[in-house]
């Protein structure tokens, strides 16, 4: 302990390193689920559209089997078509939606799977999923309406159906959200009889619908780590300067921030031309393709921060992998099944919710790459976190080209953590200010005993330990002598 | 310089010491904050109010007395807990789930030390009598089963071998909370498995007074958890209703360390089973449900619910013999109460037997998910039914529940 250090600076360092350990560790521990147990119930889900209602129907097999008299106990996916004409009959025997004057609507009953499921500590068990789809009367209302429905409910008389709306355009619910409880359908023991539900969504609005759009835009850029993971990867060596295909040196905070600019816009740039693209196009792309090349995509950075790759390109690579990235984005609206109208009014909010929130998440990094690139322990924590990130890279293109695995499983999982990651970033972004201007304070008034050299600079990096002070535009070849 | 280095370090090396015991402290003082605002601190503890104590009474009076001993043995915080608001909300908050006080009101057995937790034995001894086949015991070994459950739940899901419960105490007048693996008395009411108030297992049954214990004022008593609702309440010194009481179990049976062999509702099974099997073809097709049962249909939050048409076989139909084992089948539900109450009731139901139906759903074996047996007359309501098992997997568990169409919560509260 010859060299004097600074315990505060030292203290934030660590408080960084600590954080950035800590914070990933802690988000891949899960919460165990609550315990109760009643009987598995059906759940009605409904996806509210301009002139239809589709249903996805969640039955558990052996009530259902019980009800109907379609024994599915030795079905499988496989030989469950054998059964799916009777399995329609039966169920849209069971389904009729009304107008509130009573005119019947039109009941379709679509795609049947089977698949085994677990409701709050029922354990599993297996369930009979139906798609089906309401259609009210031309012109007539789709947000009010009776909902005459016993399927299970008729027979087995102790079962339940839950019926919740899973996405609602107009009224600003939309996937990912969770549902919302319309009711529950059961027998009223009293008279034995199954009464309708009455369905009333309330009114609509484009505008709820654009609202809801902006957040889930930002949400989605919040959860899905592969996104703000590649943005991050490319945005890691930016201070740094690529010279002999080795990052060594800072290229100053002005450059840098520069390059963070020009990376962060080329990106912005290429996920909005390709999500406006495929979106508006209602172009089919299949996902796997899509998705491999983000992973391939972030697998790249990596490397580049590693290694720089592509030195001084980086705008460019991020403007054509954020094609890709936009991409995957119109899937999001593509599963929504929205009208052309609706489309075009949901892809400027959630667009503008993308940029929102990748804007946030930038400005918070920030503050952390500017420092983290002066520290001594940089290319540790550099190449640390390209492992890590390569790691999740290669876990998801694995994942992507059909091989599940348990580190695509956790990258996916720590986007679920979007509270403790804005925390993590926040508390980072604030300790990286406070480092600079604690390490400013102290390096201004200069050191006291030159013992090498004559340029103050220089010195007060030294007197300040761990790492520089700040020295705006140094020139790159004697930022970092002190570490490699 | 150097020295003046030396001293800058030293005091920098003060300073990092000093904030470093500053953090501890604020670290463990927080720390003792939030522990203190979990638990109510022995110190502040404050003491209750003393109940009157009439060890020689009897009846109702005797209840009362047993009563105010246990809540003599409470603070004033654990008595607010335990006395309640004598209200429709509260008298019906019952439930046969394991939901811990998520759906329970009062004041559960987990946070109670040894004292407390025998004078609450004492109550229910009193309350649901005292000889074999009563209330008490049924109770007893209803808490037995949970920990049962709670010990093959946490040794792995499927029927863990019956005797590895090596905590589990195997007499039924023993402690119930003595399997909480030593739980320190006076441990958080949150304590045991539930995380969410939930869980199985002895710890997480709770007791409540609606209003104050008297023999000239109504009041009703409850103790319930998973599988368990016990209520009583009281009238001017008399039992005003017995019901609604659920009483289910799972393992249906299983051998405890010692050898001993558990089957807390063998009797309600077999007694339902005798009735059922003394049907003659013609009576069980009579008898023969068309709906389907995967629960009983009268559980918790159904309160009032009875189906204004009986179904079933009329009892007037059945032979003497038949219509005898009607009645023995009534019996150990009607037992859950004191001897007296229930000879009453068992009265009132015998008179009322031929307008009394018998039905059945599924199977008469009781063996399999979805046999059910119903018996409902002008007051009595019986059904008992059979669930896949939850943690014993390949087996089934029962659910039942006995209510009173007139009589449930002694009449007091009319459902809409």
């Amino acid at each position: 302990m010859t060299r004097p250090r600074n315990w505060l600076t030292a203290a934030l360092t660590r408080l960084v390193a600590g954080i950035a350990i800590v914070v990933p560790a802690a988000l891949l521990l899960g919460a165990s689920p609550a315990a109760a147990h009643p009987m598995p119930h059906s759940v009605v889900e409904l996806d509210v559209y301009q002139a239809s209602v589709s249903a996805r129907l969640e039955l558990p097999a052996d009530d259902f089997s019980q009800a109907s008299g379609i024994d599915l106990s030795d079905t499988t996916q496989a030989t469950l078509s054998g059964k799916a004409k009777a399995i329609r009959t039966y169920l849209a025997k069971h389904i009729h939606p009304a107008t509130t004057q009573g005119n019947a609507w039109q009941v379709s009953i679509g795609s049947l799977s089977l698949s085994s499921t677990e409701q709050t500590s029922t354990g599993p068990y297996r369930e009979l999923v139906a798609e089906a789809v309401l259609t009210p009367p031309a012109g007539t209302d789709v947000r009010h309406f009776t909902f005459d429905y016993d399927v299970i409910v008729h027979q087995v008389i102790t079962h339940t159906a839950l019926v919740t709306v899973r996405q609602d355009w107009a009224a600003g619910q939309i996937e990912d959200e969770g549902t919302t409880q319309v009711g529950t359908i059961r027998v009223d023991t009293r008279t034995m009889t199954v009464p309708a539900l009455k369905v009333d969504l309330g009114e609509g609005g484009a505008w709820r619908g654009f609202l809801a759009m902006v957040k889930l835009g930002g949400d989605h850029i919040l959860t899905g780590t592969d996104h703000l993971l590649f943005l991050l990867i490319l945005l890691l060596p930016a201070p740094l300067a690529a010279t002999g295909g080795r990052w060594s040196g800072l290229v100053g905070a002005r450059p840098a921030l520069l390059r963070i600019g020009r990376i962060t816009l080329a990106f912005t740039a290429g996920h909005s031309v390709a999500l406006a693209a495929t979106a508006l196009g209602r172009l089919d792309i299949p996902d796997w393709p899509v998705e491999a090349f983000i992973a391939a995509s972030i697998l790249v950075g990596a490397i580049h921060a590693i290694r720089p790759l592509f030195p001084g390109k980086e705008a460019l690579v991020a403007g054509v992998f954020g094609l890709g990235h936009g991409m995957a984005f119109s899937f999001v609206l593509a599963e929504m099944h929205l009208s052309t109208g609706q489309l075009v009014t949901s892809l400027l909010g959630f667009n503008l919710g993308i940029e929102l929130v990748q804007l946030l998440l930038v400005c918070l990094a920030l503050p952390s790459l500017l420092v983290l690139a002066r520290l001594r322990v940089q290319p540790t924590l550099r190449l640390a976190g390209a492992l890590l990130t390569a790691t999740a890279a290669i876990g998801w293109l694995a994942d992507r080209l059909g091989l599940p695995n348990p580190v695509a499983r956790a990258a996916d999982s720590a986007g679920s953590h979007t509270t403790a990651i804005l925390a993590a970033l926040t508390v980072t972004a604030l300790a990286a200010t406070a480092w600079t201007l604690t390490t400013r304070r102290h390096a201004r008034p200069g050191p006291v005993e030159p013992p090498a050299t004559k340029r103050p600079e220089r010195e007060g990096r030294h007197a300040a330990t761990t790492c520089e002070p700040y020295d705006r535009d140094q020139p790159a070849d004697t930022a970092d002598s002190v570490a490699t | 310089m150097s020295k003046e280095r030396t001293s800058r370090a030293r005091s920098r090396r003060t300073w990092r010491g000093i904030a470093g015991v500053a953090a501890g402290v604020v670290l463990v003082g927080g720390g003792f904050v939030a522990a203190n605002a979990a638990t109510t601190s022995g110190d502040a503890k404050k003491a209750g109010v003393h109940y009157p104590v009439d060890k020689k009474a009897d009846g109702v009076a005797a209840v009362v007395s047993a009563a105010n001993a246990f809540l003599n043995t409470l603070d004033s915080d654990q008595q607010a807990e335990t006395v309640l608001d004598y209200s429709q909300a509260n008298a019906t908050a019952w439930s046969n789930l394991p939901c811990g006080s998520s759906c329970r009101v009062g004041i559960q057995t987990g946070s109670l030390s040894d004292e407390q937790l025998a004078a609450l034995k004492n109550v229910l001894k009193v309350a649901l009598g005292t000889g074999e086949g009563t209330g008490y015991e049924h109770v007893l070994e209803t808490l037995l089963a949970d920990d049962q459950l709670a010990s093959a739940e946490s040794s792995g899901s499927g029927p863990a071998a019956p005797s590895s419960d090596a905590s589990a105490s195997a007499d039924p007048s023993a402690d119930p909370s003595a399997t909480a693996s030593g739980a320190p008395t006076g441990a958080p009411p949150s304590g045991g498995t539930g995380a969410g108030g939930g869980g199985y297992g002895s710890d997480i049954y709770l007791m409540a007074f609606l209003g104050t214990p008297s023999v000239d004022g109504t009041w009703q008593l409850q103790f319930g958890g998973h599988h368990l609702a016990v209520n009583v309440t009281y009238k001017d010194g008399k039992v005003a209703g017995a019901s609604p009481y659920f009483t289910g179990v799972e393992p249906t049976s299983w051998t405890a360390d010692d050898g001993t062999t558990y089957e807390p509702m063998a009797k309600f099974r077999n007694g339902m089973l005798a009735l059922t099997g003394s049907l003659s073809t013609e009576q069980l097709a009579k008898a023969k449900l068309s709906e389907s049962f995967s629960d009983v249909l009268l559980g918790p939050g159904e309160d009032g619910q009875f189906p204004e048409t009986k179904e079933g076989i009329k009892a007037s139909e059945l032979s003497p013999k038949q219509q005898k084992l009607v009645l023995a089948a009534i019996h150990p539900w009607v037992a859950g109460v004191d001897d007296a109450t229930a000879k009453k009731l068992l009265k009132t139901y015998a008179r009322e037997l031929n307008k009394t139906y018998i039905g059945y759903s599924g199977g008469t074996g009781l063996d399999t998910q979805g046999d059910y047996v119903r018996i409902d007359g002008p007051s009595v309501w019986i059904e008992f039914v059979c669930q896949n098992g939850f943690v014993y997997q390949d087996k089934v568990h029962y659910h039942t529940v006995y209510r009173d169409h007139t009589r449930d919560y002694g009449s007091e509260f009319s459902f809409s």
